[in-house]
């Protein structure tokens, strides 16, 4: 009987090609779109200035600072169509209060403008200690050595660390997790369709009358949904790691276990196939179950970070996003992801979507076994 | 025997059933009459094990429905008034799965495949049916289990005479299986063709419960019915009006209630003369 339910479920879900479209093309398309277009928010290391320079200070000083830029491999000179014009003032080396001119052609984002400013600081500082240091290799030639040696290099004077363990999602780390939580979530297309489909159809009550019990209904709504979460799961992460790359994105790099993302993967299904049996069964049409179920897909998955990431959100919306079972979801992807600490580092995250997932499944059959009595 | 005892069900302050109490011979068909909210389809729900009573007992086949719910659904089906399988199936996969779910055995399927014609159209998606094809789908469902007691609610209709023939031939069908058939319908001309005995709920209450033959050899005068179109005045005439729009008479009145609509100007849409007792019997009782 219930491999019988099983097979049913799928065949109607494979013959829904509205649902297939948002279980499997929607994340996917995101995916390559948010990696794509995110790529050079989360990689620093990429960064590149077009630059023009124009000086009007012919000093030894100037001379050394326009070559200090032009060794920069981050920045690029040009004669023309620069975004950035620097212009260099006359006595800009010898007078105080005249400023460099940093002038933005292009549209240019804040911290890119303040990236460049201190790389324009480091070449600044180190070329009037270095004067300094001349000048004072006379007077105090102890002095001067030791302004010779200062090295005010960002590697010498900072270590970042990012997530506690030094790393930092690429855009595609960040966005597959994302998208495929989200994707996960959209069961409630399928889910609530077939549910109102058989509501409607009176199937519900044909089966409950052939002594089918409301524990089995909804169980067998279960495992179809969860295999299907699977395979977009490792539909997805092909996505990331062989479709991504061919538009110059950085390929999606798993550090963690791939048993980890499947055990991740079933309590992510678990909770996401509770919440969309939840609404199934609350709503009266398929147009309500889809409405309410896509806007608390999207509410859930803006606080729970997968529209902004959580890293970039106030300290207060990082409290609220736990109440959404996405959250919960993609810090255990990111966890699997970023690093490699085994199964029981995504115990926490697993744990709270399953007690959800049960939870919200608990919720539904009470609610059917209801309205099956009411005859629906 | 299906018996029925002092059984009442109430929705909220709605009493959809008022201390009935029936009896039902194995093997027989039993009609089930009554106007729409009578109380049928909840009297059919109980029976099946989907809803529960408030007081009273029903003991189907030596189970008592209380306490053995679930060995009354192995041996009972439900054909519902509305279709009730997958439209987005085939024929073939919507017996294959209700097959399943009942633990049906492959020469029942056969014969509920063979009954209702479905042959033909196994490979046929449900939501391309034509209607009668439907009601066959419906009903062959409904009898994969080869259960011993089928409900039948309402199953012809909207379906054409032909196809209505058909689904009525293949409940006597059903009989000569030894099945025990409990067959709700609006058409008196079918509870007619196809029912031993019959019982007329209305407002959940138990009006008559008496075998066919005794309904229809108890013969009374003609009745005629005269339906005429709505006006506020036919209230003030001394007519023995049913409803807004028909009059009951007979023979001997008949003349004389024609003239006094016309005297009053109000227009006669068709006049019907009933023989059928049945008929008589039913809108007596819920009138």
């Amino acid at each position: 009987m219930f491999f019988a339910m099983i097979k049913k479920e799928f065949i109607l879900v494979f013959r829904d090609k509205h649902a297939l479209l948002a279980l499997f093309i929607m994340p996917a398309i995101f995916i390559l779109i948010m990696s794509i277009s995110l790529k050079d928010q989360f990689s620093h290391a990429n960064v590149s200035f077009n630059i023009s320079i124009k000086t009007h200070d012919k000093s030894d000083l100037a001379t050394k600072f326009i070559e200090d830029i032009q060794e920069d491999k981050s920045i690029n000179i040009l004669k023309q169509n620069a975004d950035i014009l620097l212009i260099i003032p006359e006595n800009y080396f010898k007078k105080e209060n005249i400023k460099l001119i940093i002038n933005v052609q292009n549209t240019l984002k804040s911290d890119l403008i303040e990236i460049l400013k201190a790389k324009l600081l480091k070449k600044f500082i180190d070329i009037k200690l270095k004067s300094i240091a001349k000048s004072l290799k006379g007077l105090s030639p102890k002095a001067s050595k030791s302004l010779s040696s200062v090295d005010i290099s960002s590697e010498k004077l900072f270590i970042v660390k990012y997530f506690k363990d030094g790393s930092i999602p690429s855009s595609t780390q960040q966005s597959v997790p994302s998208w495929i939580v989200f994707g996960m979530f959209f069961v409630i297309i399928p889910i609530s369709t077939i549910y109102i489909n058989e509501k409607k159809q009176n199937t519900l009550v044909r089966l409950n009358s052939m002594n089918v019990s409301i524990f089995k209904m909804t169980i067998s709504k279960v495992i179809p949904y969860i295999v299907i979460n699977q395979i977009q799961v490792w539909i997805m992460i092909g996505v990331g790691i062989f479709i991504v790359p061919l538009f110059s994105t950085p390929a999606l790099v798993i550090n963690g276990s791939f048993i980890s993302i499947t055990l991740l993967s079933i309590a992510v299904s678990i909770s996401a196939i509770g919440l969309a049996n939840l609404i199934a069964v609350s709503a009266t049409s398929s147009e309500q179950a889809t409405t309410i179920g896509g806007i608390l897909n999207i509410l859930l998955g803006a606080i729970g970070g997968v529209m902004i990431p959580k890293f970039i959100m106030p300290e207060s919306m990082q409290i609220l996003s736990n109440i959404s079972p996405m959250s919960w979801a993609l810090d255990g992807f990111l966890k699997i992801f970023l690093k490699n600490e085994g199964i029981f580092s995504i115990a926490k995250e697993s744990l709270v979507l399953i007690i959800f997932g049960i939870i919200t499944l608990i919720i539904s059959m009470i609610i059917l076994n209801f309205k099956i009595k009411k005859g629906l | 025997m299906i018996k029925i005892s002092n059984v009442s069900k109430a929705y909220g302050s709605l009493k959809a059933l008022n201390n009935i109490s029936i009896e039902i011979n194995k093997g027989t068909i039993f009609g089930l009459l009554g106007i729409n909210g009578a109380g049928k389809s909840t009297l059919l729900s109980i029976l099946n094990g989907l809803s529960n009573i408030d007081s009273g007992e029903i003991r189907i086949f030596d189970f008592n429905l209380k306490t053995q719910k679930s060995k009354i659904k192995d041996i009972s089906s439900i054909i519902p008034q509305n279709l009730a399988f997958y439209d987005n199936l085939s024929v073939n996969e919507n017996i294959e799965f209700f097959s399943k779910v009942q633990n049906a055995k492959t020469e029942d399927i056969q014969k509920a495949i063979e009954l209702n014609k479905l042959q033909d159209i196994l490979m046929q998606k449900a939501s391309t049916l034509s209607g009668g094809q439907k009601r066959r789908l419906n009903i062959a469902i409904g009898l994969l289990n080869n259960p011993q007691i089928i409900y039948f609610d309402e199953p012809t209709v909207g379906l054409d005479p032909k196809n209505r023939n058909d689904i009525l031939d293949s409940i006597l069908e059903y009989k000569k299986l030894g099945k025990t058939i409990i067959y709700t319908s609006h058409y008196m001309s079918e509870i007619e063709k196809i029912c031993d005995e019959v019982a007329i709920i209305h407002k959940g209450e138990l009006v008559i419960q008496d075998t066919l033959d005794n309904l229809l050899t108890n013969k009374d005068e003609n009745i005629i019915f005269i339906e005429i179109l709505y006006k506020n005045k036919t209230k003030e005439l001394n007519l023995n009006l049913i409803n807004d729009t028909t009059i009951k008479t007979d023979e001997q009145n008949l003349y004389k209630d024609i003239e006094l609509l016309k005297q009053n100007n109000i227009a006669i849409k068709q006049i019907k003369y009933t023989s059928s007792n049945l008929e008589k019997y039913f809108i007596e009782a819920t009138q």
